[in-house]
C-alpha cells in the first residue's frame, strides 16, 4: 500500500521555510552563510524528500559545475576591480577590457553557488509540496490566477518525465548528442509535449469546477484598490527589508495591514461562498516547530541586516579579506534544520498536507 | 419502444445547428450538428480518429468554445443552461467529464481528496462532502484505494477514481472521451462495468466516445456516428449500427455473424455461442508457418533490475529476420523494460545480449538506434522539425543514408503519406502522425523494429494500416518485437508470443500454444469456437469452405 502519511509537514510551514532559506541568499554573498545554507538544504532534502521519482544529487553537482564557471567567467569579464590582478585584457576591447582579478573570480564563485543554493531551495520546496495542497491555499478570488499557477506548477515535473522518453525516442533514430545544437530535437518536443499535458490538466481543472466561486464574484473597485495598495506596501516593505532598511520596512507594516483589512472588509461586504476543505487542516506540533525554526531564521536575518550587515554580506573588493562571522547568527540560521529533525522516520515523508 | 418512450421526455442536452472551427485552423471541426441526449440514456459516439468526437463531447460542458477558443455557431443547452452563458466550471454541476489520459486528471494527493476536489470548489459543506465521497468510493468499488496516492494506481483504478471525481457533484450527464483507450483489457472491463452500473442503477445519462466496441456495443442504447467532416451521420440502435457500419470497426463475433448471415447478429460472445454450436469447422485454421531467417537479436538468460528489485530474470529471446514476436502480460510485467534493455536504454544486470549480424553488443543507444527502430507509446512526441521531409531526413542522416528526396519519398510511400513531405508534422491528424512515426522508424531499413503498445487509442482503420505496414516490413526481412495488450492483434499477426508474469517468461510459443486455452489473454473467436480458432478471418474462411448456413 502506497499511502501518504498524515505526519508530513504542512505546506504553509514549508513555504515559510523556503522564504527563510532564500532571504539570506538574496541579500548577500557571505561564504560562511552560503556554505551553511547549502549544507542545511542538502540535509533537509536528504531527510524529507523521499517521494517516488525524486531525483538524486547528481543534478545538483552538474548544476554547480555549470553555474560556478559561468558566474566566474561573467564576473571576471565584466568587473575589473580588486587588488589581486591575474592578467590584463587590453582596455581597447569594449566591455571586457581591463584587469582580470582574483577578487572578481572569488565573487563569481560565490554568485554561482548562490544560484545553486537558491535552485536547491526551490526544488526542495517543489518536491515536498503537493501542487494540489498549494492550490487549496489560494483564495477563491484568485481562481484564474490559480489555474495558470497550477498549470505552471505541473509543467516542470512533467518535463522531467518527458525528458527520458524523448531522449530515448531520438536515440532510437540514431541521434547522438555531441553539442548544443543537438539539443534541438530534444527541447522542441519536450516543450510541446509538456505544454500539451499541462493544457490537459488545466482542462480537467475547469471541468471539475475549479475557480467557479470566483466566476461572477469579481471584487468591487474600492476593495480591489485597497488590495493593490496593501500589496504595493508589502512589496516596498520587502525591498526595504532586503536592502537593510528594516526600520523603514517595519514602519510599512501597519499601512500594509490596514489596507489589507479594508480590502477584506469591503470584500466580505458581499455575500460570497468560500471554497470548503474536505480534510480538516490540522496544525501539528511538527508544523509549529518547523515554522518556529523558519521564523527564528527570518528574524535573525532581519536583525543581522540592520545591526551587523557584514555577517550577511561579503565583498572581496577592493581586497580579499577573511569574512566576518557572527556565531550567534550562524547558530540561529541552523534553526532551518528543524524540518529534518522533526520529519517522521521510516515512512514516505515530506509530502505536504 | 424505448425510443418512443424517451422521445416524449424533455432532452437533457440539446445541440442546435452547432458548427465549430478551432483557432488558426482552416478545417471545420463540427458541421451543423443537431443532437439530443435524453435522460437516462447510455450513448456511444463512434467515428474515425480526427472526426470531431472529442470536440463534440467538449461542447457539452462548454470547454468548447470557452477553453479552446475558436469560432462557434449555434447553441448547446444542458439541463436548461446555455453553454454560451456558463463556462465549464459552472456547468460542472450538470456535466461530469472524464478524459482519455488518467494521469492528467489527478488533482489531489490522495484518492479521497481527489474525489472531493469539485465539491471543495463549489463550497460544499464538509459533512456533505464526507458523505458523497463515501458513496462514490462504494459505488465505483474503490473503497480500498481511499488513502492511496493516485500516482500509485493502475490505469483502470485511476480512471475509476476520475469517474468518481466527475460524479462528485451529482451531475445529470457523464461524458467520457475514450476512457479505456490507455487501459489494459482488465482495466477497461472494470471501467465499463462501473459505467453500466451507474446508468442502470442510478439512471445517470452517459455519453462515451470509444474505438474499442467489443466490450461496449451491447451495453448502450444508441450509437451516434460522426462523419469525417464533423457532421452527424446517424443516431441509431446498436442493431442498426452493425448493419450499417463497416465490418472492420465491429467486434470479431459481430463480423463473423455478419459474414455468415446469422440472425440476430451477435454483439457478445454469449450471443454468438448459440449459432456457433451448430457449426462444425473442420479445415486447419492455421496458415503454414512463415519462413524466418537468421537471428538478429539474441538475449541469453538476461536479468533486469530496477533499484534493488528484480523486474525480469532468466529471459531467453531470439528474434529472427521476417519474424514478429509479441510480448504480452499485465501492466508492470516488464514488457517495456525488456524492449528498453534491448535498445540499450535500460542496463542488463545479468546474462548476455548478442546481435549476431551487427557489432552492437557493447554499443551506445544511439548506435543501436541506427540499426534498430523503436516506436514508443508516445511516438508522436519525437517530432521537432518544421516539415515531414526534415523529420525523415534527420533519421536518414543519423542512419548513414543520404537524406535526399528519393529516401523521403520511399519512406512516405510505404506508410501511405505520399505528398505530405512539406507539411508540418504537428499539423497532421493523429493517424497521420502515427504513420509518420512509423515512416521515421523504417527509414534506413533497420534490421529490427521494436513497438510498445502500438495500437493504443487507434481506430480500426489505423490498426489495419499498421498491420499492412508491418507485413510489408517483414516481407523485406525485418524482425519485429511488439509489446501489446491487444490480443486480437497478436492472434492476427504474431509468429510467436511470449507471456510475461511473475518476473519471468511464463509461456512461449505460437499464438495457438500461448493464447489457446487461456481465459484472459484470448480472443472473442477462441471463446466461441475453441482453442483452434483465434481470428474471425479463420472462422469465416473455414465456414465458407464448409458452406455452413446455420
Amino acid at each position: 500500500m502506497n499511502a501518504l502519511p498524515d505526519q508530513s509537514i504542512d505546506a504553509r510551514a514549508w513555504l515559510l521555510w523556503g522564504a527563510a532559506a532564500s532571504l539570506p541568499l538574496l541579500t548577500g554573498r557571505h561564504p560562511v552563510v552560503l556554505l551553511e545554507l547549502l549544507i542545511i538544504v542538502v540535509v533537509v532534502r536528504q531527510v524529507c524528500v523521499h517521494r517516488r521519482g525524486a531525483v538524486g544529487w547528481s543534478w545538483l553537482l552538474r548544476l554547480a559545475a555549470l553555474a560556478v564557471p559561468i558566474g566566474v567567467i561573467f564576473n571576471v569579464m565584466t568587473v575589473h576591480a580588486g587588488d589581486q590582478v591575474i592578467f590584463r585584457i587590453p582596455e581597447a576591447i569594449p566591455l571586457i577590457g581591463g584587469p582580470v582579478t582574483w577578487n572578481a573570480c572569488v565573487y563569481g564563485v560565490l554568485s554561482g553557488l548562490t544560484i545553486v543554493a537558491l535552485i536547491a531551495v526551490g526544488t526542495t520546496i517543489a518536491a515536498v509540496i503537493e501542487w494540489s495542497a498549494l492550490i487549496r491555499l489560494l483564495p477563491a478570488r484568485a481562481g484564474n490566477l490559480a489555474v495558470a499557477g497550477s498549470v505552471a506548477w505541473s509543467f516542470l515535473p512533467r518535463l522531467a518525465t518527458s525528458w527520458r522518453e524523448i531522449r530515448e525516442s531520438q536515440s532510437a533514430r540514431g541521434h547522438q548528442w555531441s553539442g548544443v545544437r543537438d539539443f534541438v530535437p530534444l527541447i522542441v518536443p519536450l516543450l510541446a509535449g509538456g505544454l500539451d499535458r499541462s493544457i490537459a490538466t488545466a482542462e480537467s481543472l475547469e471541468a471539475r469546477g475549479f475557480g467557479v466561486l470566483s466566476t461572477g464574484n469579481q471584487m468591487r473597485l474600492p476593495a480591489s484598490l485597497s488590495m493593490i495598495a496593501a500589496l504595493t506596501a508589502a512589496v516596498a516593505g520587502l525591498y526595504l527589508f532586503a536592502t537593510g532598511n528594516s526600520l523603514q520596512a517595519a514602519a510599512l507594516i501597519p499601512a500594509c495591514g490596514a489596507m489589507a483589512l479594508i480590502a477584506v472588509r469591503l470584500g466580505r461586504s458581499r455575500s460570497m461562498i468560500q471554497p470548503t476543505h474536505y480534510r480538516r487542516a490540522t496544525w501539528s506540533a511538527r508544523d509549529t516547530a518547523a515554522s518556529a525554526g523558519a521564523v527564528i531564521a527570518l528574524l535573525a536575518t532581519g536583525v543581522a541586516l540592520q545591526a551587523a550587515p557584514e555577517s550577511l554580506r561579503y565583498e572581496p573588493y577592493p581586497e580579499i579579506t577573511v569574512p566576518t562571522t557572527e556565531p550567534l547568527f550562524v547558530l540561529l540560521l541552523a534553526c532551518l534544520l528543524v524540518p529534518a529533525l522533526v520529519a517522521p522516520a521510516g515512512v514516505e515523508s515530506g509530502v505536504s498536507r | 419502444m424505448i425510443d418512443q418512450a424517451i422521445a416524449t421526455r424533455k432532452p437533457l442536452a440539446h445541440l442546435r445547428d452547432v458548427s465549430f472551427r478551432y483557432p488558426d485552423s482552416d478545417r471545420i471541426a463540427l458541421d451543423h450538428l443537431e443532437w439530443e441526449i435524453q435522460p437516462g440514456e447510455m450513448l456511444l459516439v463512434v467515428g474515425r480518429s480526427g472526426s470531431g468526437k472529442s470536440t463534440m463531447l467538449r461542447t457539452l460542458n462548454g470547454l468548447v468554445p470557452h477553453f479552446s477558443g475558436g469560432k462557434f455557431a449555434g447553441s448547446v443547452t444542458v439541463c436548461g443552461a446555455s453553454t454560451r452563458a456558463q463556462g465549464p466550471n459552472q456547468l460542472s454541476r450538470h456535466v461530469g467529464m472524464v478524459f482519455q489520459h488518467p494521469e492528467t486528471q489527478v488533482l489531489g494527493s490522495r484518492v479521497d481528496e481527489d474525489i472531493a476536489f469539485a465539491l471543495e470548489q463549489h463550497g460544499t459543506p464538509r459533512s456533505t462532502m464526507r458523505k458523497r465521497v463515501e458513496e462514490l468510493l462504494d459505488l465505483l468499488s474503490i473503497e480500498t484505494l481511499r488513502h492511496r496516492d493516485p500516482a500509485s494506481l493502475s490505469g483502470g483504478e485511476r480512471q475509476r477514481v476520475a469517474i468518481a471525481g466527475a460524479l462528485a457533484l451529482h451531475p445529470d450527464l457523464l461524458v467520457l472521451d475514450e476512457p479505456t483507450s490507455q487501459l489494459d483489457p482488465w482495466g477497461a472491463e472494470d471501467v465499463l462495468a462501473a459505467l453500466t452500473r451507474l446508468n442502470e442503477d442510478l439512471g445517470l445519462s452517459v455519453v462515451i466516445a470509444e474505438h474499442r466496441l467489443e466490450r461496449l456495443l451491447h451495453r448502450v442504447d444508441r450509437v451516434v456516428q460522426v462523419g469525417d467532416g464533423g457532421e452527424l451521420h446517424a443516431s441509431i440502435t446498436p442493431g442498426e449500427f452493425v448493419r450499417r457500419a463497416e465490418p472492420l470497426a465491429l467486434p470479431p463475433v459481430t463480423r463473423i455473424g455478419l459474414a455468415l448471415e446469422w440472425t440476430p447478429i451477435p454483439l457478445t460472445v454469449k450471443q454468438a455461442r448459440l449459432p456457433a454450436r451448430e457449426m462444425v469447422l473442420s479445415i486447419d485454421p492455421f496458415d503454414a508457418g512463415r519462413e524466418v531467417g537468421d537471428a538478429v537479436i539474441e538475449a541469453i538468460d538476461i536479468r533486469l533490475k530496477h533499484g534493488r528489485g528484480t523486474i525480469l530474470s532468466g529471459v531467453d529471446l531470439t528474434l529472427r529476420q521476417g519474424e514478429l514476436v509479441a510480448l504480452i502480460g499485465r501492466n508492470g510485467s516488464g514488457k517495456t523494460t525488456l524492449i528498453r534493455s534491448l535498445l540499450g536504454h535500460h542496463p542488463v544486470a545479468g546474462g548476455q545480449l548478442v546481435f549476431p549480424s551487427e557489432r552492437l553488443d557493447q554499443a551506445s543507444p544511439a548506435s543501436i538506434g541506427r540499426r534498430i527502430g523503436y516506436l514508443p507509446q508516445q511516438a508522436t512526441a519525437m517530432f521537432f522539425a518544421e516539415t515531414v521531409r526534415d523529420e525523415i531526413a534527420f533519421t536518414a542522416r543519423n542512419r548513414g543514408q543520404k537524406p535526399d528526396d528519393r529516401h523521403v519519398e520511399v519512406a512516405l510511400e510505404r506508410v501511405g503519406l505520399s505528398g505530405y513531405a512539406e507539411r508540418h508534422p504537428r499539423d497532421l491528424s493523429g493517424g497521420e502522425q502515427e504513420r509518420l512515426a512509423l515512416a521515421i522508424m523504417l527509414t534506413g531499413d533497420p534490421i529490427a523494429l521494436m513497438l510498445d503498445e502500438p495500437t493504443r487509442g487507434m481506430d480500426a482503420w489505423r490498426k489495419a494500416d499498421l498491420i499492412r505496414i508491418l507485413d510489408e516490413y517483414r516481407q523485406r526481412g525485418g524482425a519485429v518485437l511488439m509489446a501489446t495488450h491487444d490480443v486480437e492483434l497478436v492472434a492476427r499477426i504474431a509468429d510467436r508470443v511470449m507471456m510475461l508474469g511473475d518476473r519471468e517468461v511464463i509461456a512461449e510459443g505460437t499464438p495457438r500454444e500461448v493464447l489457446g486455452g487461456s481465459l484472459t489473454f484470448t480472443t472473442q473467436s477462441q471463446l466461441v469456437f475453441g482453442d483452434d480458432w483465434l481470428t474471425p478471418e479463420s472462422v469465416i474462411r473455414a465456414a465458407m469452405a464448409s458452406d455452413h448456413v446455420p
